[in-house]
């Protein structure tokens, strides 16, 4: 017996909010930023779902260029925890307020 | 019924994983607990006829960007570890409610799905994962997102460096 679409679309709902969840209690910028994977995760669960019930190859395509996104947030988002580190400002995104370095 | 149970066994690791990355305090150990929801993803994708997928998600998620958090982690020390505490509190009950309501939200919606066979065992699939097949599908179909995605990387790159160089600058090297 296989697994039928629906219980991946339950999975990857509980997953991204639990990412959501994350996002919104967390002050930390690096847990931040595993959650915000979490919920990426969750939607490359939703698009491989959806091409192995249309049998199609979309969903792989798309899922290879949301790790590709999330390669490139992670890069970014540590730079700037690293930037905001050495600059001696608290690891706690309530405060980085200022866009202006 | 074998792959049921190894359904259940991923989703037990991601659900699992995933209530550790927002729960524990400490950044190191939420990243070893991300390591887990991540390779119960990557089973989760084998179930899913995707092994290129799942082989790329152990390779770059569970590896590379795992990895770059571990580092970063470790050479914030104790500040980052300690960091900011939690946004709850306050908000607590709100935060509760509006968690119920989603979750209502996501059921009512599941159960209305109209995808005909949503429900049901799913069809054999053609060798839709297969990197011969993925490789085509980037080349045939999909070009344009393809070199938008190697434009991305080298702009995140570049910002890298950037941010890298202006936090030595703010200490006074070169």
């Amino acid at each position: 017996m296989g697994v039928p679409l629906s219980w991946y679309l339950a999975l990857s709902g509980c997953l991204f909010a639990l990412g959501l969840i994350g996002v919104i209690i967390r002050r930390n910028p690096l847990l931040l930023l595993l959650a915000i994977e979490l919920m990426l995760n969750a939607a490359n669960v939703a698009l491989i779902g959806f091409s192995r019930y249309w049998n199609v190859t979309d969903g792989h395509v798309f899922a290879l260029v949301v790790m590709v996104v999330a390669a490139s947030e992670v890069v970014v988002g540590l730079g700037l925890v690293v930037a905001v580190f050495r600059a001696r400002i608290a690891l706690d995104v309530d405060q980085m307020t200022s866009l202006k370095g | 019924m074998g792959e049921r149970i190894a359904f259940a066994i991923a989703a037990a690791g991601a659900l699992g994983g995933g209530i550790a990355v927002i729960s524990v305090r400490s950044p190191f150990r939420a990243a070893v607990a991300a390591i887990v929801a991540l390779m119960s993803v990557a089973l989760l994708f084998l179930l899913m006829a995707a092994p290129f997928v799942a082989a790329i998600q152990v390779i770059v998620y569970a590896g590379a960007i795992v990895v770059l958090f571990l580092f970063v982690i470790a050479y914030l020390g104790d500040r980052g570890v300690l960091g900011a505490p939690d946004r709850v509190g306050r908000w607590r009950a709100l935060g509760i409610v509006g968690v119920l309501a989603l979750v209502a939200q996501g059921a009512l919606l599941l159960d209305r799905l109209e995808l005909p066979g949503a429900n049901d065992d799913p069809r054999p699939t053609d060798t839709i994962g297969s990197p011969e097949a993925i490789g085509h599908s980037f080349i045939d179909d999909y070009i344009v997102p393809f070199e938008a995605t190697s434009l991305l990387l080298l702009v995140a790159a570049v910002a890298a460096v950037m941010l890298a160089k202006k936090a030595i600058q703010s200490e006074g090297g070169r």
